[in-house]
């Protein structure tokens, strides 16, 4: 008997797995039902990456195929980070001259210790804070999945108005119920579509697109006060109104590549300012989960 | 999990109170210290703490067919060379196991290997900073005469928390002579196992298997000094969870083993061919890194223990490699003119390991690539090594091993640098390891090691060049030993990087306990056990290593 017993628990083992047969391609994603609020929650994927790394790219692939099929749910932001993978090679050189960095990515990537741990690395929200934090782009579509399915908290609204390089930005969050903790706002600038060397693969690749580039942030990387009072209603709108002047943050990244940065050379300007967008976000400071994101063009907001 | 520890240390206890007379305890104890200064020569970089630790203690109670053990481990900080995520104390591993009859209980933590590990393998190597300890529950029983099963159940560790798969698994072995009682010569082992992963993943887009099943067969054969080992491998589907078209693969997995030696006195050939084609398993499909890895290729490169043997080592390619092996060992007869009057010990030692034709198997709605099963010319060349060691004592006093080796290491690929960044390095390596007993209880040991090294093709860096290192150890035997070494590398293209390494280690041992002390830098660069591989960074500072056992 008891043999008999043991057989079947064996039996039953074997039976545990599935072939999958073509085609494997069954759904398109069906979407995500957006009519229930006025804000859905956003996504923040983070993309630490950089201009030598060879794998990175498809990370970036990652984050567009999941930006397809959730739609502008999904917001990305490319952080080149680290004297690694991001560092330029020096103006003498053809290719990979440009440096990518910022002061706000080289201070985020250390505080939350990513390219340490080797890119592309990528946080989706900054869940899993410490610890499980830095995920591998095979980890993002399972944690964006995840994230999908949270309440949304606060909703986010960015206008702005854009006259040459003064620019005039304003944010405005909604609770959207009764909460109260550390909140905090980030604003920073990204770019899209700059075009330059990128290692992809096996590939050097001169003309490789480079999209929501982290260019600057318009408040410091741990952001500002959402509301002084650490009790929020349901309803409590705030605003926070900030001018920001794109050429002098141009010459910020210049200096700073130029001077504290590792092996900078100052090649961090160029900026399209027609390419440049908005990105808010508001944080947990207690545990620097990301609550709610939100995106906008600056000059055709 | 901390719950869990507690209730088996006050199980333990109690154990420990009600059978003192008969019940035994044993424990073994490691520290490793190691302080990090900044040296930018070297690229070292100092630690912001100073001094970092790794240490464990592991205690096991037995007492006749019952036993239970378990591992406390601290990591204040991890040394640099570990995987960060090792951070902090716990009680990691706990066990209880007994048997009863030819059924073996264990319920808590446990290694578990099938066959040569091809689908599964679960341990632990401190050198590489790896641990992979399942847990959960493990059955073996012998079911009859020859015949023994294992099952388990479980999920595996990484650092201090478990991945996210379940693994299910069923091994069987039948040795043939025993169960049919056979008198033949010939005697035949045969095994078979089997391997479930589940992990739930809901992907949009695609279908993925939440169950991912692997099995393998073996067979071993053995007369008298002829042995034949044979093991074939299949994994099925296991794609990633992207929703990237052209980057989930749907092929399956394969892989074999295959080696057959003959053996005499004085005498011993080996010759050995594996392959392995997407057979990577994970104990996370989302994860990369050696923390998640649960089946093993085994290497088939010779394993040198010599520093500059192994400074450019091979590490095995579960995803997709090839290769072969030669060894012959031959023992000169004492008395004839070139054994001496102890004789001489040769070993000759041949690998070769090459990409498969096109990469690995690769299938999806847009590709469906199979490589060619056996295909060596014209394929990227990962690892060559011919070496052949010579080892002698002369007389009462003198004893040398003499090694010299060329080994061909495809850098770029190997290390995941861009095709063309380094290439592929050729070196030429001569190591001349000489004891002499001063007299009774003293031994000096120098090693003389020699590596030429050259790029194979035009690449767009320099490797670094020649070597040669030197090493002078006295042992007063049994309590003292002081060593001194120095790694040179005088051949690099760039002369701010001809630099020393030198090494300095100073030990004691009395009895069970071992205490060493150490001071010296650490060249970046890779380390192997068994083909599975790690980076270490290079370092600066002073080491203290403590082993004790009751």
């Amino acid at each position: 008997m008891k043999k008999i017993i043991y057989s079947l628990f064996l039996l039953s083992i074997i039976s545990s797995c599935e072939v999958i047969e073509g085609p494997y391609m069954t759904g398109n994603g069906g979407g995500v039902d957006t009519n229930s609020s006025q804000y859905v929650k956003n996504i923040l994927i983070e993309d630490f990456t950089g201009h030598l790394c060879q794998n990175c790219p498809d990370a970036a692939r990652e984050l567009e195929a999941i930006h397809d099929l959730y739609g502008s749910q999904i917001i990305g932001l490319a952080l080149h980070v680290g004297s690694t993978f991001a560092r330029p090679y020096p103006l003498s050189q053809p290719k990979f001259t440009y440096d990518f960095r910022t002061k706000w990515g080289e201070e985020l990537d250390g505080f939350f210790n990513i390219s340490d741990a080797g890119l592309p690395k990528g946080m989706i929200n900054r869940i899993d804070y410490p610890g499980d934090h830095r995920k591998n782009k095979g980890q993002w579509l399972a944690s964006v999945q995840q994230e999908l399915d949270k309440e949304v908290v606060f909703g986010l609204n960015i206008n702005s108005s854009f006259d040459g390089n003064n620019s005039i930005i304003d944010i405005s969050t909604d609770a959207l119920k009764d909460i109260s903790g550390d909140y905090k706002l980030v604003v920073c600038l990204t770019e899209n579509e700059i075009t330059n060397w990128q290692k992809d693969g096996v590939i050097e690749d001169e003309n490789y697109i480079h999209n929501h580039v982290l260019r600057s942030l318009i408040t410091s990387a741990w952001g500002d006060d959402v509301s002084l009072s650490t009790n929020i209603s349901n309803g409590e709108s705030y605003t926070h109104n900030y001018s920001v002047n794109l050429a002098d943050l141009e010459n910020f990244n210049i200096d700073y590549s130029n001077n504290t940065l590792f092996q900078g050379n100052g090649e961090s300007g160029g900026w399209n300012q027609n390419n440049i967008s908005i990105l808010a976000y508001i944080y947990d400071n207690s545990n620097y989960e990301i609550l709610q994101v939100e995106y906008a063009s600056l000059a055709t907001n | 999990m901390k719950n869990i520890s507690l209730g088996f240390i006050l199980f333990f206890l109690s154990i420990n109170i009600f059978a003192q007379n008969n019940g035994e305890i044993h424990g073994d104890f490691d520290l490793n210290m190691q302080s990090y200064i900044e040296d930018a020569t070297i690229n070292a970089v100092a630690a912001d703490e100073i001094i970092r630790n790794n240490s464990f203690l592991n205690i096991i109670f037995t007492k006749n067919n019952f036993s239970a053990g378990l591992r406390y481990e601290s990591y204040l900080n991890a040394l640099l060379d570990y995987d960060d995520d090792f951070k902090g104390n716990g009680i990691p591993y706990r066990f209880a196991t007994y048997s009863i009859e030819g059924l073996e209980v264990t319920a808590g933590n446990f290694y578990e290997q099938f066959g040569s590990g091809l689908i599964f393998r679960s341990y632990e190597e401190k050198g590489l900073g790896i641990d992979n300890a399942m847990d959960g529950i493990r059955l073996k029983y012998k079911l009859l005469k020859g015949i023994s099963l294992k099952t388990f159940i479980g999920k595996s560790r990484t650092y201090f928390t478990y991945a996210d798969g379940i693994f299910r698994g069923i091994d069987g072995e039948i040795d043939l002579n025993e169960t049919l009682e056979l008198q033949s010569k010939t005697r035949y082992i045969f095994g078979g196992s089997f391997i479930s992963r589940y992990q739930q993943r809901n992907n949009p887009v695609f279908e993925l298997p939440q169950n991912v099943g692997l099995y393998a067969g073996r067979l071993n054969i053995i007369n008298g000094g002829w042995n034949y080992y044979g093991e074939y491998a299949y994994k099925i589907n296991d794609p990633v969870n992207s929703i990237q078209e052209d980057a989930v693969n749907y092929a399956s997995g394969n892989a074999f083993t295959s080696s057959l030696t003959f053996s005499k006195r004085g005498f011993g050939i080996t010759g050995e061919i594996h392959r392995a084609d997407n057979m990577l398993l994970l104990s996370d499909r989302d994860r990369i890194g050696k923390a998640y890895i649960m089946n093993y290729i085994p290497t088939l490169s010779k394993p040198h223990a010599y520093t500059l043997l192994a400074l450019y080592p091979c590490a095995t390619q579960a995803m997709g490699e090839l290769g072969v092996q030669l060894d012959i060992f031959y023992k000169i007869k004492k008395g004839s003119l070139l054994g001496g009057k102890y004789g001489t010990k040769l070993n000759l030692n041949f690998s070769r390991i090459n990409g498969l034709n096109n990469g690995n198997s690769f299938k999806n709605d847009l590709t469906n690539h199979e490589p060619i099963l056996i295909s060596f010319k014209g394929e990227e060349l990962y690892f060559a090594d011919i070496n052949l060691e010579v080892n002698k004592k002369v007389n009462k006093r003198i004893r040398y091993n003499f090694v010299i080796a060329n080994q061909t290491y495809n850098k770029d690929f190997l290390e995941g640098k861009t095709p063309g960044e380094y290439g592929v390095i050729n070196s030429t390596i001569g190591v001349l390891d000489l004891s002499y007993k001063i007299k009774k209880g003293h031994t000096l040991r120098m090693e003389v090691q020699t590596l030429i090294a050259k790029q194979l093709e035009t690449a767009s860096k320099k490797e670094e060049g020649d070597w040669v290192m030197a090493l002078a150890e006295y042992t007063i035997s049994p309590n003292w030993f002081f060593t001194i070494q120095d790694m040179y590398n005088y051949g690099n293209d760039d002369e701010s990087k001809r630099l020393h390494y030198i090494n300095i280690n100073f030990g004691f041992l009395k009895g069970a306990n071992r205490f060493s002390i150490g001071y010296g830098k650490k060249r970046e660069g890779i380390f192997c056990v068994g083909g599975v591989c790690k980076l270490v960074p290079s370092s600066n500072g002073l080491n203290l290593n403590i082993t004790s056992s009751f």
